[in-house]
């Protein structure tokens, strides 16, 4: 433990510097502001309802955003270190398997936390610049986004280390994502299937994260919109994905 | 008693490539045995596809071996403790371009364990004894390939490890850039460090080397110390010659 923080910080920081200085980073900030600027018009559009339209709308589009950024990021920081043989000066060093996991994961999920952070502002002066205040909940809502960000950011490392390519850990944790956002009503089906069907919905459920725990925006207003289960929930979601991970990277020859 | 600073006993490494029905396996070290003595410069010579890539990445931790034992100082080389005293040059390492030497040398001193004033000094020395401290302003993305090889010896060379495991280290690099490299690596075994490489180049192994070793197809052909290729006609090219034929 008297090593893990320093050393896993040291990637992190490194990763985290690494994805901000990418050059997509920028092409995606803007993709962001043209998007979150562009929510203004359906904001008119939505006459009386202009202030929750432009909030929903603009919060749904910054957590698309960033899923985008930090998913082709998670799907390619391992298989880049490899090719690049980068790995090489970093695993002929003392640094435990699990440190150098710990810290490429720490370093995508700070990217999510600062580009959600800095699109949140975007999005506040915007609302401030249409006449509308911050809605209650919204520290909440983009707190939901990031853990939710942080649950898949976890699960697309996990399948880059058996997956053979970039674009197929894409797809797959787009699946999951959108699985992710289904999970009360595969529940319902579970719950109205019998036999064979129940049991493999119900197998089904115990594989996909639920997502859905985390859409503080949907109840944005409340005292406090996401639960401490939900956060556990999350945390287990996270812990699973990384000792799953670390136990396929720690048998990987490079 | 001398101490081995590295010790491989009948090791063997098969490479598996899965293919769609079953699998394709490559050996490409066997029944492997043989130990360098601490404070040597030890040299690996062979064809390509020999081994000797294997055989570096066996004593980093970088792959395991599915026979036999490698030890480094008497350690398994995956732990911790072993590759606290390995410095590690891969052939044509690859640095993030949009950084200055300082900071890839700095994060990698991180990751070796050092911190604060230490960190600095040691990174400022490895500038200084690889000559890139008159470009530690630059881009590595300005860099030519003699610095690039220059950069990855500074990071192996950050922790003072004991022994230096050296991939290629003079490949493809220019006149000057190899005697100034030759130059370093004859004062990092001056004050007592282990040096293993390999290469392609027969000169260059003949000239820093005490002890050569030749692989042939995944097997130790033959070990020449010194004073054999300076008794035999023709030298040591002679001997790796007859050896690889």
């Amino acid at each position: 433990m008297k090593t893990f923080v320093p050393l896993a910080w040291a990637v992190a920081a490194n990763s985290f510097a690494e994805s901000v200085r990418h050059r997509f980073f920028t092409l995606f900030t803007v993709f962001a502001f043209t998007a979150i600027y562009a929510s203004v018009l359906a904001g008119v559009m939505a006459v009386d309802e202009e202030a929750r339209v432009l909030a929903d709308l603009g919060l749904a589009l910054m957590e698309l955003t960033t899923l985008a950024y930090v998913l082709f990021q998670a799907s390619s920081s391992l298989l880049k270190e490899a090719e690049t043989k980068t790995i090489y000066l970093v695993f002929s060093r003392p640094v435990p398997r699990g440190v150098y996991l710990a810290g490429k994961m720490g370093g995508v999920m700070l990217t999510a936390a600062f580009m959600l952070g800095v699109m949140g502002l975007m999005h506040v002066a915007l609302l401030a610049f249409r006449g509308f205040p911050v809605p209650a909940g919204y520290g909440w809502a983009l707190a939901g986004s990031f853990m939710k960000l942080a649950v898949i950011t976890a699960f697309a490392f996990f399948v880059s280390l058996f997956s053979t390519s970039a674009v197929s850990t894409l797809v797959i944790s787009g699946i999951m994502w959108t699985l992710g956002h289904f999970v009360s009503e595969t529940r319902f089906m579970a719950e109205q299937a019998s036999g064979f069907k129940a049991a493999l919905l119900k197998g089904t459920l115990l594989l996909i994260p639920n997502l859905q725990l985390f859409n503080a925006r949907d109840v944005m207003g409340a005292a406090c919109s996401i639960t401490p289960a939900a956060v556990f929930a999350g945390a287990a979601w996270i812990l699973a994905a990384y000792f799953a991970s670390l136990w396929l990277l720690a048998g990987k020859e490079f | 008693m001398t101490t081995n600073a590295v010790s491989f006993a009948g090791v063997e490494k098969t490479y598996k490539r899965p293919r769609l029905l079953g699998a394709v396996y490559h050996t490409a070290v066997q029944d492997l045995s043989f130990d360098i003595p601490a404070g040597e410069i030890t040299g690996l010579l062979g064809l390509n596809g020999a081994g000797k890539t294997t055989i570096m990445k066996l004593l980093t931790g970088l792959l395991f071996p599915n026979a036999g034992t490698v030890q480094v100082f008497g350690l398994p080389p995956s732990g911790q403790a072993a590759k606290a005293k390995v410095g590690f040059l891969p052939e044509l390492p690859y640095f993030p371009p949009q950084l200055k030497p300082g900071s890839a040398l700095a994060y990698y001193g991180r990751l070796s364990g050092l911190s604060g004033k230490e960190l600095s000094l040691a990174a400022e020395e490895a500038l200084q004894r690889t000559g890139l401290e008159p470009h530690a302003d630059k881009r590595i993305s300005e860099f030519s390939k003699g610095m690039l090889q220059r950069l990855g010896l500074a990071q192996a060379l950050l922790h003072k490890p004991d022994l230096l495991v050296l991939d290629e280290p003079v490949s493809g690099l220019d006149p000057l850039a190899i005697h100034d490299i030759r130059k370093l690596l004859a004062g990092l075994n001056a004050e007592g460090r282990t040096i293993f490489l390999s290469s392609h180049s027969i000169s260059e192994v003949e000239k820093l080397c005490g002890r050569v070793l030749i692989m042939v197809r995944g097997r130790l052909a033959k070990t020449v110390t010194r004073a054999e290729w300076e008794a035999a006609p023709g030298g040591l090219e002679a001997i790796f010659v007859e050896a690889v034929k």
